[in-house]
């Protein structure tokens, strides 16, 4: 008889208790842009189920449908039996790298960050024109996404920051790497002590995150314990800006769309539409939103991985903005503005951005 | 399965259509019930030409074909007991046409409920059998099994609104039945023979559904009972009041029990509680219905009544009978939901009924339902990798179906027969009506090839 795979020890229970009432097929991005039911959190479920009643056994042949969820916990939101989906697939994914089965893309992404210091392998970080390593009050801590990808975004909010004249200093910062917890892997502590030893050094009593999955990385891993007692504490940039007074307005039809890892994952809804009402009083919600909102289809290592379904799940979010007749999506992620505007289609004419780089251009304008 | 047959299938249906991946062979075994068997492999149809292209083959095959919806149905009746071809048909996804003056919709199967409720309540309409799977179950599903929900007391079930259908016969034929018009006598009602048919005689392609206009008010009460017969009576005495309730729940003892042991709603512990809800065009037409059943539940010796006199308490007052399902769901590994059903004046003693079977073999049944119709759910609770406890739960079952019938009542509600009660089909129906249903099923299904094995057809 084989051993026991960690996901059973952990999660039997919960698996079993799947009643395949299908609910979560509702609410599931990569459901809703493939239809193909092994894929919901249902058909996820089963395989594991059959797995432990030893009819299937852990392989390659699952790759498509453990590896392609991308953590956004819609179906825990919604499961009547309490089922914690995500938590579960992130444990299935370490047993199937264990036994050497791993969708390729999330094995590159963990070769990466042995080698290299942010997700995208990019030696030559950005410096946003900006002095890095101060002491200072605040660390802004930009995130992957944001400094190699959206530095635009990444600009504009730094230029915020110095408007509103905050005490903040840039590090040299590295990966969080918290999400090789969710591909398979394990943290890398090499690149936790370097985050650590250069915030603490900086004496800042605060990071400010621009990225939602650094900010659940730096408050939920343990590794990352010694910040908290230190005094260090963590806080989004969303919650930094809420009681900030904005003396800029928009007459723009402005939505919200919920990053997965700032709403669901935290239950971070109001901050960042408090700050957005201040602004814009014409703010429409989508049909979906708060701990409904539909994913976009960039998390849990899916976009890297299942690129196509990836960008389809970003297009359905997008649709619902078509349907409200937005002119701007606003969003507090810089992943999810990635995916969002490399779905966006021509003839959809609203901007994407985020709500600290719009407030910095409504700034500009003024 | 031969691979010219497979090969066939692609070339019908597009290869990024087809499927015998493992991972969709694992899904398509299962519904929401506790039966499950592989099928050899899965198609996404797109268009009717695909289905009867597929049908005709399989019917020269003899291949069995399954049509699927969500997968949410309650008795197996989407499990391919026999394998053969998946015929998923989610990908038949659009609303073809809201005609308000004509008061109807036209659907493909594979459309969700809970879109097609949002599309009709942009005019003020709606599609009033609402099954509590209604976010993610298809319509075709729903006309499949005949769907019920919790407004079946004046609303009727799924079977009340369907006008007409395309089906796909198993030869590949493709036929239709009933009209555009609300009303009909034009030969033998083929459509009311296809609904509630469990994808046995052909495969729904496309569906005429009469929607009505949606009330704009509604009340909404509760009364707990200290003695099932006096919630009993006062279900009996709002039937002889004149008032048909939009909404008549009840929850019984272990249900409220279980609830109290898994949430904090601090429910009052007693044998039944009463949910109501009455629904109209103006709220002085609703609380007038909801005084007369208020009055019925003062008489009939309340532990407590209390109407809601905001949504947001209505809201409140609903949370008891909507965490019921999710409350049982998590207490054991397996659980079996039914849905028996008896002339309403025998709710109370089917609750009764069920409390008992519950004691007499040492197991967990937690009942709630919709007295309004009679239609109960109780839902038996047990360890399903216990082979002591599957015994117990069987016999139970076996059980509930024998008390169904003898107090004049039936095996299913709105679940369907499935492979679940195939085995209880002449605890209900005379050897006439068997043998009538097995004519049925030869006559469009000569070599049996639509899901096989379902219903008891084949004794």
């Amino acid at each position: 008889m084989r051993d026991k795979y960690d996901f059973e020890i952990k999660y039997r229970d919960q698996i079993l208790k799947c009643s395949r009432c299908g609910f979560c097929q509702a609410v599931c991005p990569v459901y809703g842009s493939t239809l193909r039911p092994a894929c919901n959190a249902r058909g996820k479920m089963l395989i594991l189920k059959e797995v432990m009643d030893g009819h299937i056994d852990l392989n390659d042949e699952l790759i498509d449908t453990l590896f392609q969820c991308t953590t956004c916990a819609n179906c825990y939101q919604n499961c009547p039996s309490g089922v914690n989906v995500p938590e579960i697939i992130k444990q299935v994914r370490k047993d199937m790298v264990h036994i050497g089965s791993c969708h390729p893309a999330f094995t590159g992404m963990n070769e990466v960050l042995q080698a290299h210091d942010n997700i995208y392998a990019e030696d030559e970080p950005e410096d946003f024109e900006r002095e890095r390593n101060k002491q200072a009050r605040y660390v802004y801590f930009i995130g992957c996404v944001g400094g190699y990808r959206e530095d635009e975004s990444t600009l504009a909010t730094l230029d915020l920051l110095d408007r509103l004249s905050v005490d903040y200093t840039l590090i040299d910062e590295v990966c969080c790497s918290g999400v090789l917890e969710d591909v398979g892997f394990q943290i890398n502590p090499r690149l936790v002590q370097l985050n650590i030893e250069r915030i603490l050094t900086t004496g800042a009593e605060a990071v400010i995150t621009g990225c939602p999955y650094c900010f659940r990385t730096f408050n939920n891993k343990e590794q990352y314990a010694p910040l908290k007692e230190k005094g260090v504490s963590i806080i989004h940039i969303s919650q930094f800006l809420k009681n900030v007074a904005m003396d800029v307005t928009t007459d723009l039809r402005v939505t919200y769309h919920d990053p997965c890892d700032l709403g669901r994952h935290c239950g971070i809804y109001e901050e960042p539409r408090g700050t957005i009402r201040k602004i814009a009083p014409n703010f429409v919600e989508m049909r979906h939103h708060h701990a409904d909102a539909l994913c976009c289809g960039a998390g849990g290592g899916v976009r890297g991985a299942f690129a196509k379904n990836s960008i389809a799940m970003a297009r359905r979010r997008l649709e619902e903005a078509e349907e409200i007749e937005a002119d701007v999506v606003l969003t507090e992620c810089n992943s999810c503005v990635h995916n969002l505007s490399n779905a966006k289609l021509r003839k959809q004419k609203f901007k994407v951005c985020t709500t600290t780089a719009f407030i910095n251009e409504l700034m500009d304008e003024r | 399965m031969e691979d010219r047959i497979k090969e066939a299938l692609k070339e019908i249906v597009g290869a990024d259509n087809y499927t015998e991946q493992l991972i969709d062979m694992v899904s398509y075994s299962y519904d929401a019930s506790e039966h499950h068997h592989r099928p050899t492999c899965g198609v996404w149809a797109t268009t009717v030409e695909q289905i009867s292209r597929i049908l005709e083959m399989a019917n020269r095959e003899r291949i069995p074909v399954i049509p699927r919806g969500a997968g949410t149905g309650l008795s197996g009746m989407a499990v391919p007991a026999r394998g053969g071809i998946v015929l998923d048909l989610n990908h038949m996804n659009r609303i073809l046409q809201i005609s308000i003056e004509d008061r109807l919709a036209i659907v493909q199967p594979g459309v969700v409920y809970a879109d097609l409720e949002r599309a009709l309540a942009q005019h003020g309409f709606f599609f009033p059998p609402d099954p509590a799977s209604g976010k993610v179950a298809t319509l075709g599903g729903n006309v499949a099994t005949n769907a019920g929900g919790v407004k079946g007391a004046k609303y009727g079930t799924t079977r009340d609104y369907v006008l007409g259908l395309q089906v796909v016969l198993p030869d590949g034929r493709v036929m239709r039945t009933g009209s555009h018009a609300m009303k009909s006598v034009s030969g033998y009602d083929l459509t009311r023979l296809f609904v509630g048919s469990e994808g046995t005689l052909g495969v729904v392609t496309e569906i005429i559904l009469k929607i009505n206009p949606k009330p704009t008010a509604t009340s909404t009460s509760m009364a707990t009972f200290d003695n099932l017969e006096d919630a009993g009576r006062a279900v009996s005495q709002i039937m002889h009041s004149g008032i048909i309730p939009s909404v008549l729940e009840i929850l019984g003892r272990d249900t409220i029990r279980a609830i109290n042991q898994n949430t904090d709603l601090n429910l009052p512990e007693v044998d039944a509680m009463l949910l109501a809800e009455t629904d109209g065009y103006t709220q002085a037409e609703t609380e007038y219905q909801m005084s007369k059943i208020m009055d019925i539940f003062r008489d009939n010796h309340p532990q407590q009544v209390q109407q809601a006199q905001s949504e947001a308490e209505a809201a409140s007052l609903w949370k008891a009978r909507k965490s019921a399902y999710a409350v049982l769901a998590r207490i054991k590994t397996h659980f079996v939901l039914e849905d028996v059903t008896v002339p309403i004046g025998n709710v109370a003693a089917l609750l009764k009924g069920v409390e008992e079977i519950a004691a007499r073999h040492e197991i967990q049944i937690a009942t709630f339902g919709h007295a309004g119709d009679g239609n109960l759910h109780p839902q038996i609770l047990y360890d399903g990798y216990d082979p002591a406890e599957v015994k117990k739960m069987e016999a139970a079952t076996a059980d509930l179906f024998r008390l169904a019938i003898d107090l004049k009542g039936t095996l299913t509600g709105e679940h369907g027969i499935g492979l679940a009660k195939a085995p209880y089909m002449t605890l209900e129906h005379d050897a006439a009506a068997m043998e009538a249903m097995r004519n049925i099923k030869k006559l469009f299904d000569p070599n049996n090839i639509l899901n096989p094995g379902k219903m008891a057809l084949e004794g």
